[in-house]
């Protein structure tokens, strides 16, 4: 029983991480209806940012972490002014096919300047406190996760309030809901598109950020995630934000039940099994509206 | 006129390089026509029935395993082996992707892609394939080039030749194949299903089956590919069948050449494969080598193609560019 808890508290903190990864696809697939098979390759972007600048300068993952959110929005901002705003109107595997090739593009290109060698963040302020532990009845919860992931929904809450209480976040909806519409009332789809674009990116770059003080920092290390991100953003129910963090926290916490019971390598095979089966079974997601 | 052509070279092509020594670019050839094969079968499913798989390499996988595991078994000939493995990946292949069609566009990709993560770690532990360890095909070498040809056994100076035929042998056959399903009723349904499924099964088309039937083509060519891999390589390892290099390159070729063109994939991997043998070959040693330099071109080839020519490269007006080649007044508009 101790075992079995203490996995749920682990899922549950990767769950909130999960989300963050999760959120900025949200924005781009979920409530925009673009998709970007290039996602978890920000991600890593943000990986390699927060190791380069902790290696070069010294800056703590949790500072980097403010400078790489900004440029990556620019990143963002550029990859739809670019190449997607060509895409985004033909055919759908147009859309998969220009991102696919964004994905191998930005891997290998890390892989060149990097090579694949497996690289870690050290000293930093997370990485400090591995160690410290909380104690709940017989479950220890790590401190350093339980601050990555209470950044991670801090970040998630001020998301939600953003798209669903602002100005701004109406017209993001207003322009997934109905392009043409949202024109007549003086909303420019294009900026907004860019702007859900580098939003999606810099969320995700932040993801990245953190996940470096807890994983190996390396030019592969996106797909996974990639993955991972689809299956949350359609087990959430599309363009749902709360949606996202529920179906986040459901999917760490499979993947660490199990990964104590099972063999290790089969933790992401379930979560994809369970991914194609609510595709079945429950089209719109475990939280979906419609 | 020009197919024979096209034909008599791909037949002559390896000769001056075993006259010379240069078997390096047989085996360039054994890759051209190997993932131009691949490429064929991709366009079936992702061309024709407009379904995008980004997870093939499964059955390329299931091949080679198939394969390795009647040869050691059973001492099974090489095309009875062949023949196995493709009914089993064609059983496979109808029992998981059935319930899948139910998906549609991206989440069938997605679904795809899902089934590869999953393969990965059932290919690294499952016993019977020897986990991670991989299997080791038995061959015993040293019969001709005809007992080569009849038990995919080759081994040192002839290699390079012998897996050359074999490959264009398989490669004829797909494309053989690929041309009689595309002027069948069955390619009409495949095109009909992408198009329009509602319209489809509105005269009656069973989309969901339809779909499965071209994954399972698809799943047949990838399969026979693989045993030609596994034969080739000599092992099966899960790392080395389940690559993304498998997933990635046919639908490249086909992509690049022309999608639901029959001719694309072959045309795209003539182009695509040896770019990447050339970047490795000349990278050589250096401080560049193995660092995804071709990667990095086939990513912005990709971009390019989708941001500017989704249609890929057949899909330019070369009989109009071939025509005011030629100086025929008659491609030219006539000015009054």
């Amino acid at each position: 029983m101790t075992l079995f808890l203490q996995a749920v508290a682990d899922g549950l903190q990767m769950g909130l991480l999960y989300a963050l990864v999760a959120v900025g696809l949200t924005i781009i697939w979920g409530l925009m209806e673009m998709i970007n098979f290039a996602h978890g390759e920000f991600m890593m972007l943000g990986m390699f940012g927060a190791w380069g600048l902790s290696v070069s300068l010294g800056w703590d993952p949790l500072v980097s972490m403010v400078p790489l959110a900004v440029i990556m929005y620019g990143a963002g901002v550029l990859v739809y002014r670019l190449l997607m705003r060509r895409v985004q109107r033909g055919e759908i595997f147009t859309q998969i096919f220009a991102t696919v090739g964004l994905f191998f593009f930005v891997q290998n290109g890390v892989v060149a300047l990097f090579t694949s060698d497996y690289r870690f963040v050290e000293k930093s302020l997370l990485t400090r406190l591995s160690g410290a532990n909380l104690t709940l009845g017989n479950v220890r919860i790590g401190v350093p996760l339980l601050v990555g992931g209470l950044i991670a929904l801090a970040l998630f809450l001020i998301l939600y309030l953003l798209i669903d209480r602002t100005d701004f976040g109406l017209a993001l909806q207003a322009t997934s809901e109905d392009r043409d519409a949202a024109m007549l009332v003086g909303i420019r789809p294009q900026h907004m598109y860019a702007v859900a674009w580098g939003l999606g990116t810099a969320l995700v770059a932040i993801a990245g950020v953190i996940l470096a003080n807890f994983f190996a920092v390396y030019p592969q290390a996106g797909l996974s995630f990639t993955v991972l991100a689809y299956a949350i953003v359609a087990l959430g129910g599309f363009g749902s934000i709360l949606g996202t963090l529920l179906a986040a926290l459901v999917v760490g916490v499979v993947q660490s039940v199990t990964a104590a019971y099972l063999p290790p390598a089969f933790k992401d095979a379930f979560v994809f099994g369970s991914y194609i089966l609510i595709g079945l079974f429950r089209p719109q997601g475990l939280f979906g509206r419609f | 006129m020009i197919w024979g052509v096209a034909a008599l070279a791909a037949l002559l092509y390896p000769i001056p390089f075993e006259q010379t020594g240069y078997v390096y670019y047989e085996t360039v050839g054994f890759l051209v026509l190997l993932n131009a094969m691949l490429g064929i079968g991709w366009n079936i499913i992702g061309g024709w029935a407009g379904q995008f798989d980004f997870g093939p390499n499964i059955f390329f996988a299931t091949g080679a395993y198939t394969a390795a595991l009647l040869a050691i078994h059973f001492q099974c000939n090489a095309w009875l082996a062949l023949l196995g493995a493709v009914v089993v990946s064609v059983a496979i292949c109808a029992a998981v992707t059935y319930p899948i069609t139910r998906l549609r566009g991206h989440y069938f990709a997605i679904a795809t892609v899902a089934m590869w993560m999953i393969a990965q770690p059932i290919g690294a532990t499952w016993e019977l394939i020897n986990g991670s360890r991989g299997l080791f095909l038995p061959v015993a070498p040293g019969g001709g080039f005809a007992h080569g040809m009849l038990t995919m056994e080759f081994a040192g100076r002839g290699k390079g030749l012998g897996f050359y035929y074999l490959a264009l042998l398989l490669f004829a056959l797909t494309l053989l194949g690929a041309r009689a399903v595309e002027r069948s009723k069955l390619g009409f349904y495949f095109r009909a299903v992408r198009d329009d499924q509602e319209g489809a099964e509105g005269i009656g088309i069973d989309s969901r089956l339809y779909k499965v039937i071209a994954r399972c083509l698809m799943a047949a060519i990838f399969a026979a590919g693989g045993v030609l891999y596994g034969f080739w390589a000599l092992a099966v390892f899960p790392d080395q069948v389940l690559e993304v290099n498998w997933n990635i390159l046919p639908m490249m070729a086909a992509v690049v050449g022309g999608l639901g063109r029959l001719w694309g994939p072959v045309l795209g991997s003539i182009i695509l494969i040896p770019i990447s043998q050339l970047m490795t070959a000349t990278l050589g040693a250096g401080p560049l080598a193995g660092r995804g330099i071709d990667l990095i071109i086939y990513g912005a080839v990709i971009m390019l193609i989708a941001g500017w020519r989704p249609n890929g490269l057949l899909s330019l007006p070369w009989e109009r560019w071939a025509a005011r080649f030629r100086g025929r007044a008659a491609a030219q508009p006539v000015k009054s």
